[in-house]
């Protein structure tokens, strides 16, 4: 009955999950005793947060530099990426009449910035820079900015130029065309791309106040790191709170954006919204550190050829790469299956509900920190960074896949349940199989952003290069770190390099 | 004798006031139905109703003496239809897509085998050619393709490959020649209703109800059902229905 291997696109969306098989084997295998005693005193603090008014003014000052520094970063990566993707566009350079070749140089220039997580920019620019508020802002702003730039540049590439040609014809100045001819279009883009990077920003600035750079992120790292829960759930039930009002905010902002007639005007309120939260941002860091000062540039001694060349014959290459590797494609494996398998044990409503606010809640924690819960009652090994990090992109595969689903055409799941199909089974077929192509798109966009994320938790998971990298950075050894993150850049390049092809085959069928 | 399927005073409402009027009607095993009227007339509606997925607000729905709703999932793959928008899995391949028709006798683990591996092809190929598939389409490659390849009139027989794999009591077909060219339309509708010599039908159903906008296909049939703004105003057999029936039944 059964024959060949023919695996289609639903089936490739819950495999991965496979994935959950070998991390929980580990995992479950290396808890010790005390462990279910702390996991029990961690999920009772949920329902008892502390209501300490002083515990709660410092975590609302610590939510506001967080939030500040989300916003500052989003709005300046947003100006600057919006710049800089226009300077990238091959078809802005010849429309004034230029050659194409500074667009190119720039953007494979662009290409550095980007491949290097936001972390990794935060310990460098504390190194060189001291702590300061401004060090985060610019973690967040330096990759967001080039990101930005290549999503904005791709989009203007992509459009019809026969428009833009028919302006420029009608004799218009090569400004007055492309807003006429390519704003509307890229309007669009900049405030549904735009308010994601938000939401990424959110979770950024929180992550890098983990590693001590302010923010709520240091205040929940302090209370885990004491086993202070219930401590922790105030933190995280204020960080919920914050995380679902901007989703919501967003989602409200997109479909009134959507449904306006006016749509420019829309768009101008949403640029004015990016310039005011950058002067908003501003002001209130300065705010909250009136003693910050200037930003300082410390020395670096920075490695000379012989000095690389000793660090490169030191540092352990092959495990290094391994364990990375290793932890991108099992993080990846239950990011991308773990979401449409919960879906999939039962189509009750209540059922998409629980998994709906699982999703917030694994989404808000930060890996670093599930890292540090997880590590409370197990061993270190690979499978604790892997499990922590594909839960965390879990939560935001399984939110994109069930907002999808909401918007799915249900008339294929009506059909089989009137031919007899279980509701789980209609459901499979008749909800989850036309969105699983999209699912799997952004599944390798999500395995792009995991190989980079491998760092996070790779710092405090004592596996691959982001270890290695915590280390090097900590004892100062320059040659190490210049070779670490170079290495990184081009593993995520090539990472990128390859999602775009599966996202575009997925795009595509 | 319990009929195949019974409507007692069913009443279905829309937006727009009700769609079915104090609907009562028999069907009997070995009957083939003309469902005819103008749009909006209740076709779509009734035949939402008679595969359950129009539960109606009064009345009920009886199939082979049980209520509609109060059918098991094996009972209820008992009916079986081909909708009008075909509502076939785009990203599934020709095969899996026939497959889906037994998914009301096939537990969770056939599914997800039926997306991972080929499955069950010999009875896939027999409901394609039944339904008349071209041969080209029916080797193994051919079955792999995605439906989303192919061409409106393939994919009507996908559809009804699909219908006939999952083996009903009762076929419904919903305006299945609405968008066909009339040598396509013949064959589909031929595929629909050929029977053995003794009669019963090929794909082994008891009966069929064909909606239809061309009504001068009903000698194809046994018996005619005609509704006129959700209401019954013909039930007899097709030999009785005559041209002035038919042009008051359409008349604006």
């Amino acid at each position: 009955m059964i024959g060949q291997l023919r695996p289609t696109a639903p089936a490739l969306a819950l495999l991965p999950a496979l994935a959950l098989l070998p991390v929980l084997l580990v995992v479950l295998s290396g808890a010790h005793g005390g462990g279910a005693e702390i996991l029990g005193a961690f999920l009772v603090g949920a329902l008892r947060p502390s209501l300490d008014p002083a515990l709660l003014k410092a975590l609302l000052i610590a939510l506001q530099v967080t939030v500040a520094t989300a916003l500052t970063g989003w709005g300046c990566s947003l100006v600057l990426g919006v710049l800089l993707g226009c300077l990238s566009s091959e078809r802005l350079w010849v429309t004034w009449g230029f050659p194409q070749w500074p667009a190119i140089v720039l953007r494979r220039l662009l290409a550095l910035p980007r491949s290097v997580h936001e972390l990794i920019w935060g310990l460098l620019l504390l190194q060189v820079l001291g702590l300061h508020p401004w060090v985060a802002v610019a973690a967040i702003s330096i990759p967001y900015a080039s990101l930005v730039a290549r999503v904005w540049r791709d989009q203007l590439q992509s459009l019809d130029p026969s428009r833009l040609q028919a302006v420029l014809q009608a004799g218009a100045s090569p400004m007055a065309a492309c807003i006429t001819a390519l704003s509307p279009a890229m309007g669009s883009v900049l405030v549904s791309y735009g308010g994601y990077r938000l939401e990424c920003a959110l979770r950024s600035a929180t992550l890098l106040g983990v590693f001590g750079l302010g923010g709520l992120g240091m205040d929940l790292e302090l209370s885990l790191k004491s086993l202070q829960f219930r401590e922790l759930w105030t933190g995280l039930w204020l960080l919920m709170l914050v995380t679902i009002a901007l989703e919501q905010g967003l989602r409200w902002w997109r479909s009134w954006a959507g449904q306006a007639q006016f749509g420019q005007r829309q768009v101008l309120v949403f640029v004015l919204g990016v310039l005011l939260s950058v002067a908003l941002g501003a002001v209130w860091l300065d705010q909250l550190f009136p003693e910050a000062g200037a930003l300082n540039w410390l020395p670096v001694d920075w490695p000379d050829l012989n000095s690389l060349q000793l660090a490169a014959q030191e540092l352990p290459w092959l495990s290094m790469l391994w364990e990375t590797l290793a932890l991108t494609l099992l993080a990846a494996g239950i990011a991308i299956g773990l979401p449409p398998l919960m879906l999939l044990l039962t189509p009750a409503r209540f059922w998409h509900r629980c998994v709906s606010g699982l999703w917030v809640l694994v989404r808000v924690i930060p890996p670093p920190l599930a890292v540090l819960l997880l590590l409370l009652s197990n061993q270190p090994t690979l499978a604790i960074g892997a499990l922590a990090l594909g839960l965390h992109n879990s939560g935001v595969m399984g939110r994109l896949l069930q907002e999808g689903l909401e918007l799915q055409d249900d008339s294929a799941q009506v059909a089989l349940v009137s031919g007899g199909a279980s509701p789980q089974v209609s459901w499979l077929y008749g909800l989850l199989s036309p969105r699983s192509p999209s699912h799997l798109a952004y599944g390798a966009y999500r395995s792009d952003v995991i190989l980079r994320e491998t760092v996070v938790v790779g710092l405090i998971g004592g596996s691959g290069l982001g270890w290695q990298l915590l280390e090097s950075l900590s004892s100062f050894h320059w040659a190490a770190v210049v070779l670490l993150i170079s290495t990184y850049a081009v593993l995520t390049l090539l990472g990128e390099w390859l999602s775009d092809r599966f996202r575009q085959h997925w795009l595509q069928s | 004798m319990t009929a195949l399927l019974e409507l007692e005073q069913v009443r279905v409402t829309g937006p727009h006031g009700d769609r079915l009027s104090a609907l009562t009607l028999r069907l009997q095993n070995g009957e083939r139905i003309a469902l005819l009227g103008r749009s909006g007339a209740g076709k779509s509606s009734l035949i939402g109703v008679l595969n359950g997925s129009l539960p109606p607000v009064d009345g009920r729905v009886l199939f082979q003496g049980v209520a509609l709703a109060e059918l098991s999932r094996r009972q209820r793959a008992r009916i079986g239809t081909l909708w009008q928008d075909l509502r076939l899995i785009e990203e599934l391949s020709i095969g899996q897509n026939v497959n889906a028709g037994a998914l009301g006798r096939r537990r969770l683990p056939w599914a997800l085998a039926n997306l991972l591996f080929r499955v069950s092809a010999e009875s896939s190929r027999s409901c394609l050619r039944l339904a008349g598939l071209e041969e080209s389409l029916l080797d193994d490659a051919g079955l792999d393709r995605p439906v989303g390849q192919l061409s409106g009139g393939q994919r009507q027989r996908v559809a009804l490959a699909r219908l006939f794999r999952q083996q009903p009591d009762l076929m419904l077909a919903d305006e299945p020649l609405a968008s066909l060219d009339p040598a396509i339309a013949a064959e589909v509708l031929e595929r629909l209703l050929t029977s053995d010599e003794d009669g019963r039908l090929r794909s082994g159903a008891q009966a069929v109800v064909v909606s239809l906008h061309r009504p001068e296909l009903i000698d194809r049939f046994d018996r005619v059902i005609g509704l006129r703004a959700g209401r019954l105003v013909i039930d007899a057999p097709a030999e009785a229905v005559s041209d002035a029936d038919l042009r008051d039944l359409y008349a604006p």
